[in-house]
């Protein structure tokens, strides 16, 4: 090998290496986990996909698959409608916007299954905060994790909280991008502060809020900490997103079972981003 | 220089790694978890048995986490490694370490007379410790679900103890409405509806109750019963229709909720296991002296029930030290034992006889209401996939008792999803 050759490849080895060890192998490794019968009291068996032929007969699969897209959809749409408003607040010049960022970076500082267990412990029917002030106004108690309605809603509210954060930081980072001038002779010409926002800022952030709405996204789909903590899936399975439901087969049962669901949410989450990455593409074009 | 020396370390270390793992003497390993104290009792009972056998035991120490000691004994039993030789095991793995072969038949301890059945439970013995004729286990701590009542309010309004589900309903619906006046937040029975494995303990306990069950007498998954849906209906009425259960019953109801409810003084009845019974009466309980226990009642066509609990002992098929691993198991079964797990970790002991000792009935005055309890205790399925099928249970179970499905919907759906699963793994 000349060394033209052998240079960068000797550079990118490390990477491959780690791309290949954490990625590559536990991927391909959960692919051919998810051909095999796998229940610890039984002897291992290849079945082919017949573990995937038995997810599309699987209700509760069909279940958290149509929970997962819910979910990401109205969150991450939420997530992105606050994140906009409070990076547009931070943005402005003011002697507290120091502050202002630190204190709303924090629902983001706080783990996740603290933060689920502070939005659990609200929710709570018996002394949960929600509950004590909506008695103290003279409503009767409300049990809000009993209903797949109310379920659901208290995970979109406890996901917004802890990640509108994330996407106003990056957002942020996207505003500062803008540069002063171009607003400010759009404002000489007579642009009003929506016009200015919608012909001018929003236009130059587009490819920041396309990687906010990727990340959020995938994350949204891959959501298990929040659910585990708060509704451990129920009532009545009504709130299992994918991993979740992937999880309990890993806990105890069909670990084949489990990787074919595990497969086939890492397959909507690629063709997600795919999809993401080519209207980007298109628009930058 | 350097990297000569690094060199030597590290095949050094790879050496002792490679070494040091291979043990050289057959020796006795006992696997044992749960809470620290009971970890740290169990180093005092091994050593008593080294004093007296010349039988040096090594505790391998497991987390408190049931799945997770499960998972610590299913790897090296899969791979047949001689250690660990004996072990404790949660009631509903018997039968499936059992069916896997993956136990030692202690017929022959039976045959010499180091055990005998008499002294345990024959209800426990039948249904957890037998497989296919053959005994593989025997319960060290006998666990079990129980009525909790307060004494002092039963008398203040004149009330018996009740007896059957439609008493339960009669005397919390009274007793509720009257401390309701200066207690809002009181009511009259509490027990554990969340989507957990502990709904399917009390789901069984309301069929059984009522003549229905989980599995039939040939040991096949039938749920879908008149039975079970009477059962199942009586759930949700009393959360729904009596209101003499929270309406979060099932939603966050588990076996600390129902207690610190029971605790605070929130509750005529609660549902729950032996262990509560000793925190509801230690310092700085709401309800201390005013508890007891009575069995759980029973429906309109059945008898009392409990869902059976506890730990039992076994040996691994693969020991490379059964004779020693029969001697730790007669030791820790035996009289003398059972009675000091008894009375210094409040354990329901496994064996019978010790339920009549006056030493521990003074320690342990609900044993007497327990031992009842043990007569008609009934067990979870012992099948290969339970936890599937129990996934399968709680989810429709929990979906009936929000009311998001009628309770023969709910049974007719877990049914069927259950006779799936038996076709997947039995095809």
């Amino acid at each position: 090998m000349n060394r033209k050759i052998k240079e960068p490849v000797s550079f990118l080895l490390p990477l491959i290496f780690f791309i290949a060890a954490f990625l590559l192998f536990p991927v391909l490794g959960t692919f051919w986990n998810s051909l095999w019968q796998d229940v610890p009291f039984m002897a291992r068996r290849f079945v082919a996909f017949d573990n995937y032929v038995g997810l599309m007969k699987d209700g509760q699969f069909w279940q958290a698959s149509f929970f997962t897209i819910a979910f990401a959809c109205i969150s991450v749409s939420l997530e992105m409608a606050f994140g906009m408003i409070t990076a547009l607040i931070l943005n402005e010049k003011s002697r507290l916007r120091g502050a202002l960022r630190g204190i709303a970076l924090i629902p983001w500082a706080i783990p996740s299954v603290i933060g689920a267990r502070i939005w659990q412990l609200i929710f709570r029917y018996d002394y949960g905060v929600a509950n004590i002030t909506l008695k103290a106004i003279g409503i009767g108690p409300v049990n809000w994790l009993g209903t797949s309605a109310g379920a659901f809603a208290a995970l979109v509210l406890a996901d917004v909280w802890r990640t509108t954060p994330f996407v106003a930081i990056i957002l942020l980072a996207g505003l500062q991008t803008v540069p002063d001038d171009v607003l400010k002779q759009a404002q000489i010409d007579g642009a009003n502060i929506f016009q200015r926002f919608h012909r001018i800022t929003l236009p130059m952030i587009k490819p920041i809020i396309m990687v906010a709405i990727l990340f959020r996204t995938i994350d949204a789909m891959r959501v298990f900490d929040l659910i585990y903590v708060i509704t451990g899936g129920g009532p009545g399975g009504t709130t299992a997103s994918l991993s979740v439901y992937g999880y309990k087969f890993f806990l105890t049962g069909d670990f084949g079972y489990g990787s074919a669901v595990s497969v086939i949410l890492f397959i909507i989450a690629l063709t997600t981003a795919i999809i993401y990455m080519e209207i980007g593409k298109l628009r930058s074009q | 220089m350097l990297t000569c020396r690094r060199f030597l370390i590290s095949i050094t270390i790879f050496l002792l790694l490679f070494f040091g793992c291979k043990s050289g003497t057959p020796q006795l390993t006992f696997a044992v978890g749960g809470a620290s104290n009971e970890v740290e009792y169990w180093e005092r009972i091994v050593a008593a048995f080294a004093d007296s056998t010349k039988i040096d035991v090594v505790l391998l120490r497991q987390p408190t986490d049931t799945d997770q000691r499960r998972q610590g004994l299913v790897i090296p039993l899969r791979s047949r490694q001689p250690d660990p030789d004996v072990f404790l095991m949660d009631v509903i793995w018997v039968g499936q370490f059992a069916a896997s072969d993956w136990l030692q038949p202690l017929d022959s301890m039976v045959a010499t007379g180091d055990v005998n059945l008499a002294d345990f439970f024959e209800p426990i013995v039948n249904q957890v410790d037998t497989y296919q004729d053959s005994l593989y286990a025997l319960p060290v701590y006998n666990d079990c679900g129980l009525l909790y009542f307060r004494k002092d309010l039963l008398v203040k309004y004149g009330l018996k103890p009740p007896v059957t589900w439609q008493q339960l309903i009669q005397s919390a619906d009274f007793v509720q409405k009257n401390e309701r006046v200066t207690n809002p937040s009181f009511f009259g029975f509490v027990w554990q509806g969340a989507q957990y494995e502990g709904l399917v303990c009390n789901f069984l306990e309301f069929a059984a109750s009522n003549n229905g069950g989980i599995t039939d007498s040939a040991g096949r998954i039938i749920v879908y019963t008149p039975e079970n849906i009477e059962a199942a209906d009586l759930m949700y009425d009393l959360i729904h229709k009596h209101k003499i259960s929270p309406p979060n019953t099932y939603t966050e109801m588990k076996e600390e909720e129902t207690r610190l409810t029971f605790e605070n003084g929130n509750a005529l009845y609660e549902r729950n296991w032996p262990y509560a019974w000793a925190l509801h009466n230690k310092d700085g309980s709401r309800v201390r002296g005013k508890v007891a226990v009575a069995l759980l009642p029973r429906g309109r066509k059945g008898q009392h029930a409990a869902t059976l609990g506890g730990w039992h002992i076994g040996i691994s098929k693969f020991s490379d030290s059964k004779a020693e691993a029969m001697m730790l198991l007669k030791f820790v079964l035996s009289y003398a034992t059972q009675k000091k797990l008894a009375l210094n970790l409040g354990w329901n002991p496994g064996r019978s006889d010790l339920y009549e000792d006056t030493d521990v009935r003074i320690r342990m005055p609900h044993l007497g209401v327990l031992k009842n309890a043990f007569e008609h205790a009934v067990a979870r399925p012992t099948s290969p996939y339970y936890t599937q099928i129990s996934e399968i249970l709680q989810q429709n179970q929990n979906a009936a008792l929000s009311g998001r499905s009628l309770s023969d919907e709910a049974l007719a759906k877990a049914q069927r999803e259950i006779d799936e699963i038996l076709q997947r793994y039995n095809e």
